[in-house]
């Protein structure tokens, strides 16, 4: 009787699931085993989340999520088919397409992250940036901090004949754009890419270089570098671990910049349309979980986020290091630490829409730091984007979501024309409007002007 | 031939001479001689082993630098049973998502009960934490305050100091006339002297930070336990929800659901009429289709250290056997024709010193311009078909690895063989000569029999070369296998990132010996001297 | 006249280039009837192998020429069975299979049972049957010599050469293999040239001794005909008169040649400066 009973209480979960699917009319996919490539960062949240809390299971995918040693074998994966699709930079998808590095046509139509970089400099040059500024030599110093404290060591330096070394990701990662970013609203010179000098250091007062995320607080340790620019949790290691100390997060250089997005080659687009609105609908529902919070606005889900992503196969650091930041807080040092609600955004703001703002504002740090070479007009920038960003694969998996009660109305920006508002955001205050990209470019002092 | 001579042959062929003396003592001979040897061979390396592990245990603790602390032989154990919880974990959510019936209910009702004993520890444990938490705090603060204090309060004064110095400075700098050179040189030497104190003043200020780094940096042995023991229920914790997770929505719920669905349209079918009929005849075929697709769905279970291994392995192999197929017949020929050798001879010398660093992304270029679009190669898709490897996802990464195991580790094959060839004694080819053997008979019955031992000695070295240069292959290919894993481990930078370098090392060793005595094996079979092998 | 199985021309091989020339052997004459036993014999170094290595067609001379049955032999083939100096056994194959090898070279259309049986009766014939699956390592010197006997046997040559084929065994072992030898021979009645530096066992086994004058330069000189009854004992033949004769005039033959060819060498040898080292050991 008691097993009778039991078994009837079986099916009826299992009719509950029924009528819970029955309005959810699974996508009919083209393909079902998938592998998507990730960095251990924190920001692939929404990939490793859509795995473990089922997300891609309930879209009939299986989903292999596997780490990748760097940003370039990543693409290289991802252009040769290794992989289906990945957790890349913003600048990525865009430099494939327009043929600045390797060539390729990918495409995104899911952003996954706002913020959630800093820059961290080695002790030595923090107590430096503190002798020239007094101010900054306190428990909890005033944010944003800008690079003018940096800016006498920098001189100081060129006086010896040494540059500044500073570490980024990959020539064209976020984290580029927003340590030149912070460096030329100080007035320090961070150096142009030039057909012949493709590494980005002609005329440089401070030399960027190229280091794999995992692989910046050794060598920051190690004096290869003097700082660098890089995403969670390497720089809450730093502060961990005692050998660096985070000056700015990149939420201070451009309040909720686009950071990663999910990009995919175009050929697969085409091949599995099925298939990618599915990933897209579970991306989104991962980025809208990882972003939940109560009445108080506290973010619920985060600290099993944490533990999820501290796992040794997803991102592997230590669950306390991880936590700081995905639970709104972050360390600057070991004495400053501070609530940043906003340092990972996976969902607030309609941060996974694929904006052509977005685009746009990476195309013209490309152009302004040469990594394009020659002046393009204003409707080649539109129109790239639109080549990179698929707004409509993004709002088609909406709908069925919204239509499955996954998501609210609220969530999405249903009529945008693509272009967020006009914002001057920025550390230095310089309006950034999309519409305008040639504008914009001229509206700088250091770098390229068309 | 007696039993004692078999099993003396046996050990001596498997390169197992170390047990020799075991043996002849159980058949009692000479047994002070056989104690004192298995002293020799036996207790020494044993007691040398423990006599590491100790000073290991000793000396890791004392050294400490800010990315990690040197693991100790517990802490390394302690990881190696983390690194086998987590494929023992991946593997039962894999099973799960294959069970059927009574032992999926069964199973379910395990983890449920489980998680139900959980959940009390968690609230403890995290009070546990939070208590530790505020006992460092306050143990931090009461340490730092006082050290803080002094430090800010030598710090406003130096800085009072330095201000009112520069004041005063400025003030005389003021008074002086144009040409008052004296005064001048005087302001000069004061300034240089204000400047010099500024530093020595900031030299004593370290001192303090350095305090309180330290005190920072110091080990807090309760949170630690404390965190430790979070973590465990955690991760437990976590493990449960998706097993559960997983048994409720394997491939047989999802099949039963799908089914269900189904009959539903069908009926619904059968039941329509008119315009009707083409949109449920669509449903009904693309549930079908869902059907196959998750009839055929596997869990998507990551590569764990155990399945890691085993594709290294797999891998070596393949190179190894790549490297064997061109660098034996190369080596014949040029054994036998000095115009080969002498044609050849540059590309060894050129190409043996290159790194497998080197190889890799030469070969990746290679294999990706052959296999395109792996999904759909043939070559991929029938290795996936396989039924021992197929798990194993072969993929041109994994190619690639292979192809620079087979470039690096092919060299002293060739050499060997080459020389084996070469160095043939000249009264077997006039044994030859005098039968007549026709050059195929005379390669395949003199010629390769009597280069054997060089060339099995040649693989022998091949193989540990290939095993050595793999790790650095899957490292940069990010293959699935050991190199992966430390390179994965490595980018984690956790607590646990040293000790799973540690886990690796020995895994590393005792697979790489292994294949050595496998090697050795062999070495003995076809060496027809009776010239002991180099162990 | 009858015509010889085996003969040298005129035959004279040398090494080295034209400036340095070593002449080996100079002008070597020979003719061996069927059936017969010949002993050629000389001092180490003379040349004997190079002259096995002739008749065997493994050297080529560099003038004059080999004959085999009438016709110029210029490659090696299995009518000559060599029965090397240092048996030359193939290690990594076992007795059975050292003969099988040859035999199954030289008789290709035996069956597989006919083959076995074939080396098999071979192997018995020199007394090995009880090592017929061991390897050449695992054998004594007069074993090993066995079996390349039992090699040379198994390949039915119509000569065989035997270079010096028990020069490296003890003196028991040495005279059971000569006796083995000797009774093969007549039993099967082959033509049989034995090179060998041991004046009683040629005396012992040949119909005819042939000595070679020491190298370079080497040559046949004039034979001497065995005329001692067969089967020979030779317990008895130590006292038997015509051997002691025989066995005398062949070595004082050797000797006399010994110091003449000392006497020419010593034109072009170097004056080794008189001194020698001191024996530290001894003192």
């Amino acid at each position: 009787m008691k097993q009778l009973l039991s078994k009837i209480t079986l099916w009826a979960t299992a009719l509950g699931l029924f009528s819970a699917t029955l309005t959810a009319e699974m996508l009919d996919v083209e393909k079902t085993e998938l592998k998507f490539g990730f960095i251990k960062l924190t920001d692939c949240a929404p990939i490793v989340i859509a795995k473990e809390k089922g997300f891609f299971s309930e879209e009939g995918l299986q989903v292999e999520v596997i780490a990748q040693p760097n940003w370039k074998t990543l693409l290289d994966n991802v252009i040769s088919g290794n992989l289906d699709g990945a957790h890349m930079l913003s600048g990525q998808p865009i430099a494939a397409t327009i043929g600045f590095g390797t060539k390729a046509h990918i495409i995104t139509a899911f952003t996954m992250d706002l913020n959630g970089n800093g820059i961290t400099v080695s002790n030595a040059i923090w107590e430096a940036m503190q002798e020239n500024d007094w101010d900054l030599d306190v428990d909890q110093p005033e944010h944003p901090i800008s690079a003018d404290a940096l800016k006498p060591i920098v001189e100081e330096k060129l006086i010896a004949g040494e540059k500044l070394q500073m570490g980024m990701v990959f020539p064209v990662s976020t984290h580029n754009y927003e340590l030149r970013y912070w460096l030329a609203a100080s007035g320090i010179h961070p150096g142009m890419y030039t057909t012949t000098d493709i590494g980005g250091r002609t005329d440089a007062e401070v030399e960027l270089s190229v280091t794999p995320p995992p692989m910046m607080p050794a060598t920051l340790e190690a004096g290869n570098i003097q700082g660098y620019c890089v995403g969670e949790p390497w720089n809450q290691q730093a502060v961990a671990k005692g050998i660096g100390v985070p000056v700015t997060s990149n939420y201070d250089i451009w309040k909720n910049n686009p950071e990663k997005v999910f990009g995919v080659t175009y050929k697969w687009a085409q091949e599995n349309p099925q298939t990618h609105l599915a990933v897209v609908k579970a991306l989104i529902r991962a980025g809208k979980w990882l972003d939940a919070t109560d009445e108080n606005g506290v973010l619920v889900n985060r600290e099993e986020a944490a533990r999820i992503l501290s796992r040794p196969d997803y991102v592997g650091a230590d669950y306390d290091v991880i936590k700081n930041s995905m639970t709104g807080y972050f360390y600057f040092q070991k004495t400053d630490k501070r609530p940043m609600p906003d340092f990972n955004v996976f969902f607030k703001y309609y941060c996974t829409y694929p904006w052509y703002s977005d685009g746009i504002w990476f195309l013209t740090q490309m152009r302004r730091w040469g990594q394009i070479t020659e002046a393009k007009p204003a409707e080649w920038y539109f129109e790239t984007a639109k080549e990179v960003y698929k707004p409509a694969v993004y709002l088609e998996a909406a709908k069925l979501l919204l239509a499955e009660g996954n998501i609210d109305e609220a969530d999405i920006p249903w009529d945008t024309d693509g272009y967020k508002a006009p914002t001057s955001d920025f550390i230095d205050g310089i309006l950034y409007d999309a519409k305008d990209p040639i504008g914009y470019l001229n509206s700088h002092d250091i770098g390229n002007k068309d | 031939m007696s039993i004692k001579y078999k099993i003396l042959k046996a050990i001596d062929v498997a390169g197992l001479n170390f047990l020799r003396p075991v043996i002849l003592l159980c058949y009692g001979e000479e047994p002070e001689e056989q104690i004192r040897k298995i002293g020799l061979f036996i207790a020494v390396p044993i007691m040398a082993f423990c006599l590491f592990l100790y000073l290991w245990g000793l000396f890791a603790p004392m050294h400490k630098t800010k990315s990690g602390e040197v693991p100790t032989p517990s802490v390394v154990w302690d990881s190696a049973k983390g690194v086998w919880a987590f494929h023992v974990r991946e593997k039962n959510k894999a099973n799960a998502y294959n069970l059927e019936g009574d032992s999926r209910d069964k199973l379910l009702e395990q983890a449920q009960t489980r998680l139900s004993e959980l959940e009390p520890m968690v609230a403890r444990v995290n009070e546990q934490l939070a208590e530790a938490d505020g006992a460092m705090q306050s143990s931090l603060a009461s340490k730092i305050e006082p050290i803080k204090a002094e430090l800010d309060s030598s710090k406003n004064a130096m800085r009072e100091a330095q201000k009112a110095r520069q004041a005063d400075l400025q003030a005389r700098a003021k008074a002086i006339a144009a040409d008052d050179t004296a005064a001048k040189e005087k302001l000069l030497e004061d300034y240089r002297a204000h400047l010099a104190q500024i530093e020595t003043e900031r030299e004593s200020l370290r001192s303090y930070e350095e305090q309180i780094d330290e005190i920072h940096n110091a080990d807090f042995p309760q949170r630690a336990e404390a965190i430790r023991a979070q973590s465990a229920i955690a991760e437990e914790r976590q493990y449960l929800v998706k097993l559960i997770d997983t048994l409720e929505n394997n491939r047989q719920q999802k099949l039963s659901d799908i089914e269900t669905r189904l009959e539903g349209f069908e009926s619904s079918y059968y039941e329509a009429s008119g315009a009707d009929l083409l949109k449920h005849a669509k449903s009904i075929t693309r549930t079908e289709s869902l059907m196959v697709n998750a009839a055929d769905s596997e869990y998507a279970k990551p590569m764990t250290l155990p399945d890691q291994v085993l594709r290294s392995v797999a891998c070596v192999f393949a190179g190894f056997l790549v490297a064997s197929l061109i660098a034996i017949p190369v080596g014949i020929v040029c054994g036998l024709s000095p115009i080969m050798m002498s044609a050849l001879t540059p590309f060894i010398a050129l190409f043996k010193p290159v790194s497998p660093i080197v190889w890799l992304p030469i070969f990746f270029i290679i294999v990706g311009g052959f296999i395109p679009d792996p999904d759909k190669h043939w070559l991929i898709a029938g290795l996936a078909e396989l039924p021992l490897i197929g798990w194993m996802k072969i993929n041109p990464a994994f190619i690639a690895s292979a192809l620079t195991v087979a470039m690096c580790s092919l060299w002293p094959t060739l050499v060997n063989t080459a020389l084996g060839v070469a160095s043939i004694d000249k009264d077997h080819i006039n044994v030859a000569r005098v039968l007549r053997l026709g050059f195929w008979s005379r390669l395949i019955k003199i010629v390769i029999p009597s280069s054997l031992p060089l060339t099995f000695a040649g693989l022998r070295i091949s193989l540990g070369v290939g095993w050595m240069v793999l790790i650095a292959a899957e490292l940069l290919s990010s293959s699935e296998g050991l190199g992966k894993f430390v390179w994965d481990m490595f980018n984690n930078g956790s607590s646990q990132t040293f000790a799973q370098m540690f886990v690796v090392v020995f895994v590393v060793g005792i697979i790489g010996l292994l294949l050595d005595r496998i090697m050795i094996v062999f070495q003995r079979l076809v060496s027809f001297d009776e010239s002991p092998t180099s162990i | 006249m009858e015509k010889p199985i085996i003969q040298l021309e005129n035959v004279s091989v040398g090494f080295g280039p034209e400036s340095d020339r070593t002449e080996v052997l100079t002008d070597v004459n020979l003719r061996v009837m069927e059936n017969e036993f010949v002993s050629i014999i000389g001092f180490s170094g003379s040349g004997k192998s190079t002259l096995i290595g002739l008749l065997s067609g493994l050297v080529k001379p560099d003038t004059g020429a080999v004959f085999c049955k009438g016709r110029e032999a210029t490659e090696p083939g299995p009518d000559r069975g060599v029965m090397f100096q240092n048996y030359s056994l193939l290690p990594w194959l076992t007795v059975y299979g050292n003969i099988e090898l040859a035999s199954k070279q030289v008789f290709p259309n035996l069956s597989k049972a006919e083959l076995k049986e074939h080396v098999e009766h071979y192997i018995e014939m020199v007394n090995l049957t009880p090592a017929i699956e061991k390897k050449p390592h695992e054998l004594s010197g007069g074993m090993r010599q066995r079996v390349s006997l039992a090699r040379t046997l198994s390949i039915k040559p119509d000569i065989m050469l035997l270079d010096e084929p028990l020069s490296a065994l003890d003196a028991l072992t040495r005279a059971n293999l000569q006796d083995e030898i000797i009774r093969i021979w007549e039993e099967d009645k082959k033509t049989v040239i034995l090179i060998t530096n041991d004046v009683d066992e040629a005396v012992l086994m040949a119909d005819r001794i042939i000595p070679l004058s020491p190298g370079p330069n080497a040559t046949l000189t004039e034979s001497y005909n065995v005329g001692l009854d067969r089967p020979r004992d030779r317990t008895t033949l130590n006292h038997n008169p015509e051997f002691i004769e025989l066995r005398n005039a062949i070595t004082q033959s050797l000797m006399a040649m010994n110091a003449e060819a000392k006497k020419l060498r010593s034109n072009t040898e170097l004056v080794m400066p008189d001194i020698r080292p001191l024996d530290l050991s001894a003192a």
